[in-house]
């Protein structure tokens, strides 16, 4: 789910960023307005347990494991708002400290996880909730929202994903950032997340959720007393957007495979997307050596190669050496 | 039983035992003491298969352990089943909705059926007398009352060996004293006892064996209990004891106290206005 | 003492699948050890380029990165990174290029399919960019402390907030980490069979490490009354200029020069 660096283009990246702001700052006010401002730890704890969440590794059929998100079960438990800025945290340790997901997308991460996420996913619990009075209702508004909340992020990043072929491409029409297209990017997210990471997400959410109901149930979050019609919007667009995506996901192909997107290696060109390039006879094997001449003077060139090759050689030592004295120590 | 020679272990640059040999046999108990972060813990740990020795062997009644061999799903399972380990913080080890759950977790995954889960699970609530407690959330138990879920948890497995890491931690006066007597009956009843713990009082009752493990985490000594606390020096060397440490022998009886600092006393106040230095 | 607890367990085990209890354990591990060793990264010397301008610099060459269409500029680019990579110390130089690795593997293979469709500039672009952008990234997060960076953030005028919250959060992820890597070992040395609830034991270890989380951050709030927290907080720091940082700027001034340089001399080819 998160996204790494260069899949999206600057400009998209920083569109996001603004994006993100606004967010951010809305979610700090209620959460002054709510939280104390002395229970600042509160989000603190909010963002570790956010983080942690993602190390969980839960079983999937056929003894390979998934990770939840849990986005929608903060959201239950702190509040959707409390939950945005928990999350955000972890995103900007995961983007700082652990290099995982993009520093530049970091605006756009915020936006999918930290958002559309628990947002869509807590109006879709509380929907529920409101409706279905019994014990039940809490449940599955707690597993459809979590099912909900997840595949709204996915759809949001594919269509950034999606767009990218269209809004970042060089003279000859090539792709310069994510090269898949919305009918190929769409599937390709969707499918794994519908079928199986939001079911991962929906049975993790569901037993956290019933273990601390039973175990401490005053530990839930109540609720907000008024009600948000920007979040409803919100929803209503994404309703809207989710059979979109499995309109899209019509021609059945993409699997839970290796990595999520790596499905996308059977139908890449089939589902109409011809890159340019094709057609003026690019070809792979050109690539590499025109570019790296290309706009270099020669004696530059030579001696920028020459601190790559010391680089690479230093570490290839380093690395020989270091497993040496492992080997050495056992 | 339990055959370690020579193990090292570290985490990362760390060392936490080095140089460990040490056998202990079916049906023996034995504790081990030693001050805070001499290796005890990892020791421990090392016993019950939670962490591989880095250097040196080790062997679960001829079965060896190693990282490779506690990948072994069965047979690594088959020792986890011989070996019960309850952990310094009880708090970590409870994960299920309620005590009789809890308790219930070991021998529901053993395939037993449910009556006999039934049984067992009513017969060790019953023993730490935890009755009342079988459908509360171990969250909202007392420090004491989850200890006593802990252990029924892992007695419910009917381990051959069980090892408790400072099992009196923070327990009230009354439910040490309890506990004691219990663990002294699991061991006449053929139990192997391993527990490790600051207070040598505790030691002298359940064990007649000791392990002291010394600041640079190798073993000072192994001797028979009673050996061991007459040794003052080495006690105190390893910040076991502090120099106010005794013991008194009125018939027959022998127990180790110490005393309150005394302000009055020079040499005292000499060593509180070194602390403040610190 | 009942009957059976007096008799010796005939016990032979069943497999299961528990790939997911050793991985999440790895996972944890991993994540402590990580922050550990950021945690003890080398104290400040003279030579010591102060995190500001790393931060400032990592992103900027993340933005050029992800600018840039020309190879020559990539190639400049990955050469700095790895040569910085290549100084470090084994135990950085080895987790970094690890990361860097399987970020950049997992891109080319997404990535593919396009090669099929003759889209040759994302194949071999693409996981170039990412691996230096990764290792860039990583490179400043493992040569400097954690509580640099957040004074660096503040630099940037990053609300107080927000690097209080950063800060306890780190702190939070360690102790709570620590404490559900301990029920995770509680879990696997209990699971001495055929476990049919998995969900329902894992969802116990999140949803106690969550009770416990609260508790925390309760009492945390409690202690920071007691020492006369106002809710105000303040990031207190001195700034000072060294040799490194010198050279550290030369270094990536040089190759922002180099951007500007190659990329008007392509414009310049092109038009």
């Amino acid at each position: 789910m998160h996204i790494p660096e260069n899949f999206l283009s600057p400009a998209t990246c920083a569109v996001m960023a603004v994006a993100a702001v606004p967010v951010l700052a809305v979610a700090v006010k209620k959460v002054k307005d709510e939280l104390p401002r002395e229970k600042l730890p509160m989000l603190g704890i909010g963002a570790a347990f956010s983080f942690l969440m993602m190390m969980f590794n839960l079983p999937l059929p056929g003894g390979t494991t998934g990770h939840a998100v849990g986005g929608v079960l903060i959201a239950v438990l702190l509040g959707p708002y409390s939950a945005c800025l928990s999350v955000s945290t972890a995103l900007i340790i995961q983007a700082l400290l652990f290099g995982d997901g993009g520093i530049l997308s970091l605006g756009a991460n915020i936006f999918n996880i930290a958002f559309v996420m628990p947002f869509a996913g807590y109006a879709v619990y509380k929907l529920i909730r409101d409706r279905v009075k019994s014990d039940k209702g809490e449940f599955v508004g707690a597993a459809i929202g979590s099912w909900f909340g997840l595949n709204a992020a996915a759809l949001v990043t594919a269509i950034e994903f999606g767009i990218q072929p269209a809004i970042a491409h060089d003279a000859a029409g090539l792709a310069l950032y994510c090269p898949y297209p919305l009918s190929a990017s769409i599937p390709a997210m969707m499918l794994p997340h519908m079928l199986v990471a939001g079911v991962v997400e929906a049975l993790f959410t569901v037993f956290i959720f019933a273990y601390i109901r039973k175990a401490s149930p005053g530990d839930i979050y109540a609720g907000a007393t008024k009600r948000t019609p920007a979040l409803y919007i919100l929803l209503a667009v994404l309703i809207l957007a989710v059979p979109l995506g499995l309109l899209a996901a019509g021609t059945a192909w993409g699997e839970w495979g290796a990595e999520e997107i790596a499905g996308v290696v059977s139908n890449g060109s089939a589902l109409g997307y011809v890159p340019a390039g094709m057609e003026s006879g690019f070809s792979f094997e050109t690539v590499m050596p025109d570019y790296t001449i290309a706009a270099l003077p020669e004696v530059p060139g030579y001696i920028l190669s020459a601190l790559f090759g010391v680089a690479i050689s230093v570490i290839v030592f380093r690395l020989i050496g270091g497993l040496a004295k492992n080997k050495q120590k056992a | 039983m339990f055959v370690l020679e020579n193990v090292s272990y570290s985490y990362e640059e760390n060392v936490a035992l080095q140089g460990v040999t040490v056998t202990i046999e079916r049906g023996e108990s034995v504790c081990l003491l030693g001050p805070n972060g001499c290796g005890k813990s990892t020791f421990l740990r090392l016993l019950c298969g939670v962490i591989a020795p880095d250097g040196g062997t080790y062997a679960f009644d001829g079965w060896s352990v190693t990282r490779k061999s506690l990948a072994d799903n069965k047979a690594a399972k088959a020792f986890h089943q011989r070996v019960g380990f309850v952990f310094q913080n009880s708090d970590t080890q409870l994960f299920c909705a309620d005590v009789y759950e809890e308790v219930a977790f070991g021998p529901r995954q053993m395939g037993l059926g449910e009556d006999e889960v039934e049984r067992r699970v009513t017969d060790c609530l019953r023993l730490l007398g935890l009755q009342d407690f079988a459908r509360r959330s171990p969250y909202h138990l007392s420090g004491g009352e989850k200890r006593k879920t802990a252990i029924a948890a892992m007695l419910a497995m009917n381990p051959d060996a069980l090892v408790l890491d400072e099992p009196m931690n923070g327990l009230d006066p009354k439910t040490e004293r309890w506990l004691a007597g219990f663990l002294l009956e699991l061991h006449s009843a053929g139990k192997t006892l391993i527990t490790s713990t600051h207070d040598l009082e505790l030691a002298q009752e359940i064990s007649r064996r000791s392990i002291l493990f010394d600041g640079n985490h190798t073993i000072a000594a192994d001797l028979p209990t009673n050996l061991l606390m007459r040794d003052m020096s080495l006690l105190r060397r390893v910040n076991l004891v502090d120099r106010y440490y005794h013991q008194h022998r009125d018939g027959g009886h022998t127990h180790f106290h110490t005393h309150p600092l005394q302000r009055e006393s020079p040499e005292i106040s000499g060593d509180i206005s070194d602390s403040e230095e610190d | 003492m009942p009957e059976w607890l007096l008799q010796s367990e005939n016990y032979a085990p069943r497999a299961d699948k528990d790939t997911f209890l050793s991985k999440s354990i790895l996972a944890l591990l991993g994540l402590i050890s990580k922050i550990r060793a950021q945690d003890t990264a080398a104290a400040p010397t003279r030579y010591a380029v102060n995190p500001f301008f790393k931060l400032v610099f990592t992103l900027t060459l993340a933005v050029l990165v992800s600018l840039t269409r020309e190879f020559a500029f990539l190639f400049a680019a990955l050469t700095y990174v790895l040569l910085y990579l290549c100084v470090q110390p084994i135990r950085t130089l080895r987790r970094v290029l690890a990361t860097g690795a399987a970020v950049t593997a997992f891109t080319f293979v997404i990535l593919l399919p396009t090669a099929l469709g003759g889209n040759g500039y994302s194949l071999t672009m693409m996981p170039v960019k990412v691996f230096t952008a990764v290792t860039a990234v990583n490179l400043l997060s493992h040569t400097s402390r954690w509580s640099e960076l957040l004074s660096a953030l503040k630099r940037f005028r990053a609300p107080d907030m927000l690097v209080f919250v950063l800060d306890i959060t780190i702190r939070y992820i360690v102790m709570l980490g620590e404490t559900t890597l301990e029920s995770l070992y509680a879990l696997k040395l209990r699971s001495v069979g055929r476990n049919t609830r998995k969900y329902n034991a894992l969802s116990g270890v999140a949803g106690s490490l969550f009770l416990r989380s609260r508790q925390m951050a309760e009492d945390t709030h409690s202690a920071m009354l007691c020492r006369g927290f106002t809710g105000e907080y303040r990031v207190y720091q001195k700034f000072s200029f060294t040799l490194g940082d010198a050279g550290y700027i030369l270094v990536n001034a040089g190759l922002i020069l180099l951007y500007i340089y190659i990329t008007r001399d392509a414009n310049a080819g092109i038009g």
